[in-house]
């Protein structure tokens, strides 16, 4: 199967030289790799530039309202496990609006890859700040005060438990690809954050700023290190490559591993039962 | 609560001694934890037992946990929706709680009246008088002036009650067993204090009428909605918790997965729209319920539904609004809501729930429109059907439900096909080769993709509103009438007044009742053809500001009719109706 394949006949409407465009073809090569049937594939979206990806793939693409992409994915690979089911959507969809959906889907471990271009700014409406918008950037609109510091993403799935987590470049072709196969492959919630730039309502060099501001991991790291992931997660320039990945069949996160989170990470005591029902 | 009421004449007039009574209200009153509800839900499964009807509500305190207890129950020979106005058997455990229940409980001469011994509290005005000896009994045990644990005071008044009613003991040690069967330390002691109770002083007693003789069943209308889901083949449910409504999701997280099925509690009402719409997206019959508060998170999902023509089921349990407003007292108020909310112009039907049984015959309805016509319906239940646990008779043959029009490859029309005349098309199924497509809340083309031409956005609405055309010529026998077809005075009310009213026009016979069971679109035709010869009209809901009344007014000519509303949280009462329709203040 070919990238084309998973194709729309719809010609996209973003702008030219959006990082979305790399996206959308890093996406479909990599279902062109897994060699996944159109027929059972399910891409879903919430509202924004990035949203407007599955009305451009060939699959059954949901494009719904802001934000709540994650719930109906859920939804529906819950009802129908045999369609490989990917979320995309921008910063502002998933960690502003939607962001309380993102640690539950994470800990329902639900088998989804979703896939967030982060440009660091709401485009669709034309500028305002997003989550992750950084602190030095020239707001067009949404002026914030300086204590008003981005999310990191990275840091905030990897805390609620995430077993794969990864992330790359919008202009990273090759990497793209090979990072989104991966991540589809992985049998649990898999997260990959990609930088995508905004040509239009960034500063102007803003895109090629980021990417000069990336490293891929070295060869020597070791993604079933936690804490590897939440040092790579802290750095000040931003890590790409697959930073975390549990083995799917080691359950839960060892606390031992993380000891700032060892109290979320407790196991759950064995329930008791209770049955005070004569005391109603 | 409702202001005090003076006992009405009907009240005053009690059967003959010696006789059976076709019904029998029992009021049971104490503290939180004094078993009041348990007490409550075992009377009701001998009844059912015993072939008998009846329903049993339950009234708490509006932080839910802790506070004062009541159980209305009523026994009765036929089908009653209705817990009845004169209490021919009252226990109660602590006067002082009593006072929370001003006009639940309304004595008459006959009634058994069954107290703590040691209360020494008045018995108030408003709840009128017994010529009976009231019977006082040590339910309490005191050491140094104050109350100990001692035996289960909720198995002492079964036992008393059980001999009021002359009910065999043997039958309430077996549902007694039935019910704790798995602690056999629990119900040890509980038998040790049924039997203790048992052989030692008796109360006066009151008779029933015998029941049908067969077994019949008992469940609550949540239970009801929930079982009548799957009945109706609903597979994927979600839902977050939320008073009165939590029942239907914790019935549905035993019994779905066994009809294979799945539940989720996610992690908020938005969160459980979106899956239900995910899950019916993938083609599976899905639903989700809520109270007030969730379906106002839901509305921007129910409008999704809609655009994206993905079939979903609302249940909504009404309780008394706005905002967290009370949330364990009843209201018909979210009738504006269901029809209405919402931004831009998008079709939805709505239906109401008449009582228990009813529910489960609502909720196949409901599932049945929503595969059928692709878009969201609405079940408006509310506090009081939801809670209260109601006996019924074996389910009944039903007529099929329709399942989704599907896609097949080489079918032809796009997914929004526009050629067709009920705007419904073949729903497309992932895994359906050929069939991908775009399904959106924006605004699409024939074939899903995005559009701002307004030609189409028109076209488009007219192709979804369509199918409220097809689901009024389906549903326009969707009512029910009460009384006699020539009297001359007309009522129009829906949802949980069905079992008030049903009981008013057998005492009333210049009354006739319309209940519409498909709110939206309205039985127009139907009632239209009802109202014939009416002499006057009077529309009787539970909400402030007659949401009824004006909806009705929107899609008819109502002038000259009446519009009698009242909120409050508490149900209506027939001496209350009585009064509300003589034009009494409110």
């Amino acid at each position: 199967m070919k990238a084309k394949d998973f194709r729309s006949p719809l010609e996209p409407v973003w702008c030219t030289g959006c990082g979305d465009f790399g996206v959308l073809k890093g996406l479909t090569q990599a279902l062109a790799d897994l060699e996944i049937p159109p027929e059972r594939l399910a891409v879903i979206s919430g509202i924004g530039c990035s949203s407007r990806l599955p009305g451009y793939t060939r699959s059954y693409a949901f494009n719904s309202v802001h934000g709540r992409a994650l719930p109906i994915a859920t939804g529906l690979k819950l009802s129908r496990p045999e369609i490989t089911t990917l979320v995309v959507g921008g910063d502002g969809d998933g960690f502003s609006i939607g962001l309380g959906h993102l640690p539950h889907a994470i800990r329902r471990n639900v088998d989804l890859t979703y896939v967030v271009l982060d440009n660091g700014i709401y485009g669709l409406t034309k500028g305002q700040s997003s989550p992750t918008t950084e602190v030095d950037f020239k707001r067009v609109r949404g002026l914030a005060g300086p204590d008003e510091r981005p999310l990191n993403p990275v840091l905030l799935v990897l805390s609620s438990g995430c077993g794969y987590v990864a992330r790359t470049h919008a202009g990273m072709l090759p990497h793209l690809r090979q990072t989104v196969r991966d991540a589809i492959r992985y049998p649990g919630f898999s997260f990959v954050h990609v930088l995508a730039g905004c040509v239009t309502y960034q500063t102007p060099g803003y895109a090629q700023e980021i990417y000069q501001r990336c490293d891929e991991v070295p060869a020597e790291y070791d993604p079933s290190s936690f804490q590897a992931a939440m040092t790579a997660a802290c750095a000040e320039r931003f890590q790409l490559g697959v930073l975390y990945r549990r083995d799917p069949g080691d359950g839960p996160l060892d606390a031992s591993e993380a000891p700032g989170l060892a109290g979320i990470w407790q196991p759950r005591p064995a329930r008791v039962s209770e049955d005070a029902a004569h005391e109603e | 609560m409702s202001a005090v009421r003076a006992p009405d004449e009907a009240h005053r007039q009690p059967p003959p001694r010696g006789t059976s009574h076709s019904s029998l209200t029992l009021a049971l009153v104490g503290s939180g934890g004094d078993g009041v509800a348990l007490l409550g839900d075992l009377l009701l499964r001998m009844a059912a037992q015993l072939g008998l009807h009846g329903m049993m509500v339950q009234s708490y305190g509006p932080q839910i946990r802790g506070g004062e207890s009541a159980v209305i129950l009523r026994v009765a020979a036929r089908e009653v929706g209705y817990e009845g106005d004169r209490t021919d058997v009252f226990v109660c455990f602590r006067l002082a709680d009593l006072r929370r229940f001003q006009g639940a409980v309304r004595l008459h001469r006959d009634s058994v009246v069954i107290l703590e011994q040691s209360d020494t509290q008045e018995m108030p005005e408003w709840i009128g008088r017994s010529e009976r000896e009231t019977f006082r009994y040590p339910f309490a045990r005191f050491e140094n002036g104050i109350e100990v644990p001692g035996d289960p005071k909720n198995m002492l008044a079964l036992a008393l009650v059980c001999k009021v009613l002359g009910w065999p003991a043997a039958l309430a040690r077996e549902t007694l067993g039935q019910r704790f069967g798995h602690r056999p330390d629990v119900l040890a002691r509980n038998l040790a204090a049924f039997d203790r109770a048992l052989g030692g002083p008796s109360p006066s007693e009151v008779r029933i009428a015998p029941g049908e003789g067969k077994a019949l069943f008992a469940e609550t209308g949540n239970e009801a909605i929930a079982r009548g889901a799957i009945e109706a083949g609903v597979k994927f449910f979600a839902g977050y918790p939320i008073t009165p409504s939590s029942e239907i999701m914790e019935t549905l997280m035993d019994e779905l997965p066994v009809a294979g099925g799945r539940v989720v509690q996610a992690e908020d009402e938005i969160a459980a729209i979106g899956m239900v719409l995910g899950a019916s997206f993938g083609g599976v019959p899905s639903m989700t319920a809520t109270s007030g508060p969730g379906l106002s998170l839901m509305t921007e999902m129910a409008g999704l539904s809609s655009m994206a023509e993905i079939p979903a089921v609302i249940v909504d349990c009404q309780r008394a609004g706005p905002a967290t407003g009370m949330p364990s007292r009843t209201e018909q108020s979210d009738l504006n809501h269901a029809i209405y909310s919402g931004h831009g112009d998008f079709p939805r039907a709505v239906l109401g729930v008449f009582d228990v049984v009813h529910a489960r015959d609502v909720m196949h309805r409901a599932v049945h429109l929503a595969e059928k016509y692709q878009l969201p319906v609405f079940v408006l239940s509310d506090a009081y059907i939801a809670q209260r646990r109601q006996i019924r008779g074996p389910v009944g043959e039903r007529p099929p439900i329709s399942r989704r029009d599907l896609w097949s490859p080489g079918m032809g029309p796009a997914r929004f096909d526009l050629s067709g005349d009920h705007g419904v098309t073949p729903f497309r199924v992932p895994g359906t080769p050929d069939g991908t497509y775009l399904a959106a809340g924006i605004e699409h083309t024939e074939e899903g993709y995005p559009t701002a031409d307004g030609t189409l956005h028109h076209r488009m609405n007219r192709k979804r509103f369509q199918k409220l055309d097809a689901i009024a010529a389906e549903t326009r026998e969707w009512f029910r009438v009460l009384g006699r077809a020539d009297a001359a005075k007309g009522l129009v009310a829906w949802g949980s007044q069905y079992g008030l009213l049903d009981e008013w026009v057998g005492r009333h016979e210049d009354y006739r009742v319309f209940l519409p069971e498909i709110l939206h679109p309205f039985p127009l035709g139907a009632f239209e053809a009802w109202r014939e010869r009416l002499g006057s009209l009077a529309v009787l809901e539970m909400s402030y500001q007659g949401q009824l009344y004006r909806y009705l007014a929107g899609i008819t000519n109502l002038s000259g009719a009446r519009s009698i509303t009242r909120s409050g949280g508490m149900p209506l009462q027939i001496g209350e109706l009585e009064r509300l329709l003589e034009g009494e203040e409110r």
